[in-house]
């Protein structure tokens, strides 16, 4: 999980989602705003920059997703297709090289035509700058064709890119504009102040005011080509969950952005209404499969029990209503997600059976995980007294090891602790960014996982055949008989994706969750 | 008639201080905490680790307190929470009061450089906020416990140490105390015999305000995810889960109400004490009555 801070949305995405707006009978007083008015939504604010190439958190990508174009972007809340923005896009048969084709005028609030400098500019100055996103271009190399064209060349195949290219932080700037006010493509780049006191995009808002730290306004764009959208201002306000429901509920604010399962359940109906999706974060359990610091752990055996004895529908509800279980790593949102999987479901006497004929002896595991994290509201603190307890209904006495997240990550990293609770979100919307959970890699390690361990090999060969896979129905199926052979050999256990929740004015119109960028204000009616 | 004065009114004074409305209110709560932790398995009315579908449920005749994210029963966790929030604080304030009242009688009575390293390591441990001292030591040695117990003892030995030295400076020059040491005692008897009954009642008064600060630092560490480890039933940690919550006040709400009441309750009954027991206050007392 590189840069899990500033990790995708946790926003909630399509496929597998629930959508519940209703109206209340609560007496709230929450309506939408007349069109032209002001639009505010509230936010908790993680916002460091409103210069995209610096930009890798939640509130800088609900941000600059108002302000800036990208080359390619995602409709509404389905992330699983890339379709184009500014730029259509053609992928090679080898994956390496991706051509984008201006489609279209695109102008700056200046006036000015996007061209193909903009696009070399703004991806080159991402690079380098060598800030938090520029990780989503390494190894790319930027080219101009012509006026309208593009090319971006991968050393080796990299066909998560497409998939890479909607990123808020792949935002597409004036490059004169940029330039003029110090902008560079090497760290030496000095346009955040200039971005941070306007912005340089060709999307229906640009910055208005900005304080990191309380409160953006956004007008209209005059020069946006695009449908004009029916609110002429926002006001993105930096507000806690608890204030952010009271605002909804008196109309102070139309949208709330960060309240969980259980606040949010109070206002579906009347005159707010509540949209809930599976988010983006996948919460999961693992266990060492290195025998010195697993011991009866490192036992697949003794894992695939584990995986039988939770109740997953349990734990869905204690995460609240719209998260969902995944079948396997990769999130229900995902091309290569995995719906359902035998091998992880409720089923006493199969567990039973299992840690029977598995070397676990009763003997106490100790169970990590962080005690002051919450995960679209869902306290991991929570979730792991609920699995101790369906653990123990099979005969699995877990203790419980919760620590801080500052510490907690560290041991879990060290790939020397036991076994424990962890989340992941994505950095980028592609099943490629989950083969970071296979043997001897980033997070496979974590759990002690290498190539060499017991019944690794198998899932190798399958990790070479996803990389090679090419197109989206090859590489969903690919993905999926990965999935699959992890959960019969791995150390994870996905267990569930919790529900993002947002509560709007009730009669607003347009809002679709996004697990990148939350939201497209300029979307909503 | 002044002897017969003077002679008398130290044994009034216990029970005025007794008298106060404020001290008998807190009398009652502690007595009432106290049955409570004695009684605590034939008042609970269901087990307090026991997992239900009944997740989050308001107060009603089957659950008073209502119940938690997991469904377990907040009265019964509250009472179970008496039974480890109460004696861990009277143990760390034994042994707080132990340590250091003893460290701070051998400095006391020895002076020279055992008092000066004494008393410099006491100054260093109060020179940080206890809080943060405290989630230092805790982070650092792991949430558990004994660990928490072990981060507060660290923290809260100095006081002791200075009050009680500050005391056994002014005893050790009274004259039966010279009397004792010139006819040849050794300093250990003569701490035990001669010093130690006329410093003890201070002590003892600031052990009962301190009390409170013990609950309210166990709690605190546990809120903060470096005390008490779940699914134990520790007010603090019940606190914490509860805030998570704010639609469902009662998780929260009780717990906070059981820490609330009984440190209240042991300030009430301290500062009587201390009224009662500690010579500077019986002067001031004393004068006022004179």
């Amino acid at each position: 999980m590189r840069r899990r801070h500033f990790l995708l949305a946790s926003a909630g995405a399509a496929s597998a989602a629930t959508l519940v707006a209703c109206s209340s009978d609560d007496g709230g007083s929450g309506e939408a705003p007349a069109a032209g008015a002001a639009l505010v939504v509230d936010n908790a604010f993680d916002l460091k920059t409103a210069d995209p190439a610096r930009s890798f958190e939640l509130t800088g990508a609900l941000l600059n997703r108002q302000t800036y174009e990208t080359a390619l972007t995602f409709q509404g809340s389905d992330v699983s297709t890339p379709v184009p923005q500014i730029a259509s896009f053609t992928i090679s048969d080898d994956a390496r090289v991706v051509t984008l084709k201006i489609e279209g005028e695109h102008k700056f609030a200046d006036g000015s035509l996007v061209d193909a400098d903009d696009i070399v500019f703004s991806y080159q100055r991402l690079q380098g700058i060598k800030g938090n996103p520029s990780f989503l271009l390494d190894g790319v190399e930027v080219r101009k064709v012509d006026a309208a064209t593009v090319e971006l060349v991968s050393a080796d195949a990299n066909p998560a890119l497409p998939s890479i290219l909607p990123n808020p932080s792949l935002g597409i700037l004036n490059s004169e504009l940029v330039k003029a006010n110090g902008g560079t493509t090497d760290d030496s780049d000095g346009a955040e102040t200039f971005l941070n006191g306007q912005s340089a995009g060709s999307a229906a808002y640009q910055i208005d005011t900005l304080d990191v730290t309380s409160q953006v306004t956004l007008k209209l764009n005059p020069a946006f080509v695009g449908t004009k959208p029916t609110y002429s201002r926002i006001v993105l306000e930096n507000v806690p969950p608890a204030t952010q429901k009271i605002n909804v509920q008196s109309g102070t604010a139309q949208i709330a952005t960060d309240l969980n399962a259980e606040e949010a359940s109070g206002l579906a109906g009347g005159r707010t209404a509540v949209i809930s999706q599976a988010s983006a974060y996948m919460i999961f359990g693992w266990f060492n499969t290195d025998p010195r610091f697993g011991g009866p752990v490192s036992d697949p055996l003794f894992v695939q029990a584990v995986r039988h004895a939770l109740d997953y529908a349990q734990l869905g509800e204690l995460a609240g209503a719209g998260s969902v279980q995944p079948g396997g790593v990769v999130p229900s949102q995902f091309v290569g997600t995995l719906a359902q999987d035998p091998s992880n479901t409720y089923d006493v006497a199969a567990a039973k059976d299992l840690l029977g004929r598995s070397s676990y002896d009763g003997q106490e595991i100790q169970f990590l995980f962080s005690n002051d994290v919450a995960v679209s509201g869902v306290q991991l603190q929570i979730l792991a007294q609920a699995i101790q307890s369906q653990l123990k209904a099979v005969g699995i006495t877990i203790a419980l090891a919760p620590k801080p997240s500052a510490t907690s990550l560290d041991s879990f990293r060290s790939g020397e602790f036991q076994a424990g609770l962890a989340y992941w979100g994505p950095d980028f919307p592609d099943p490629s960014n989950y083969l970071a959970f296979t043997p001897g890699q980033n997070v496979g390690l974590r759990a002690g996982w290498t190539p060499q361990s017991a019944g690794a090999g198998e899932v190798v060969t399958l990790v070479d055949a996803a990389k090679a896979a090419s197109g989206p129905e090859a590489r969903g199926a690919a993905y999926e008989a990965l999935q699959r052979q992890m959960n019969v050999s791995g150390p994870f256990v996905p267990i569930v994706q919790p529900a993002q929740n947002v509560v709007t004015a009730a009669g607003l119109e347009g809002v679709e969750l996004n697990p990148i960028w939350t939201m497209d204000l300029a979307a909503v009616r | 008639m002044t002897l017969v004065s003077t002679t008398t009114r130290p044994r009034r004074r216990v029970p005025e201080a007794l008298r106060s409305p404020l001290t008998v209110v807190g009398v009652v709560v502690a007595a009432g905490w106290l049955l409570v932790v004695v009684l605590g398995p034939l008042l609970q009315p269901a087990d307090p680790l026991a997992q239900s579908p009944d997740r989050l449920a308001p107060l009603s005749a089957a659950h008073w307190f209502g119940t938690d994210s997991l469904g377990r029963d907040v009265l019964s966790r509250v009472i179970a929470g008496a039974r480890i929030s109460i004696p861990l604080s009277l143990l760390l304030v034994a042994l707080s009061a132990s340590v250091g009242s003893l460290l701070g009688a051998v400095a006391g009575l020895l002076g020279g450089v055992v008092d000066e390293v004494v008393m410099r390591l006491a100054d260093l441990v109060l020179a940080f906020p206890t809080i943060i001292l405290a989630m230092v030591v805790a982070a650092a040695l792991g949430p558990s416990l004994t660990n928490a117990v072990i981060a507060m003892l660290v923290v809260t030995w100095p006081q002791y140490a200075r009050v009680t030295r500050s005391l056994v400076l002014g005893a050790r020059d009274r004259e039966f105390v010279v009397a004792g040491r010139l006819l040849g005692i050794g300093w250990f008897t003569s701490l035990r015999r001669d010093v130690v009954p006329n410093v003890a009642g201070p002590v003892f008064a600031l052990t009962t305000l301190d009390f409170g600060n013990a609950i309210l630092l166990l709690s605190g560490l546990s809120f903060l995810g470096l005390g008490t480890v779940p699914p134990t039933p520790e007010w603090g940690l019940m606190v914490s889960d509860g805030v998570q919550n704010f639609t469902a006040w009662w998780v929260a709400a009780f717990p906070g109400l059981a820490i609330c009441s009984i440190v209240l309750a042991f300030n009430f009954i301290g500062d009587a004490l201390r009224d009662a027991l500690d010579p500077r206050m019986q002067k001031a007392v004393g004068s006022r009555a004179l």
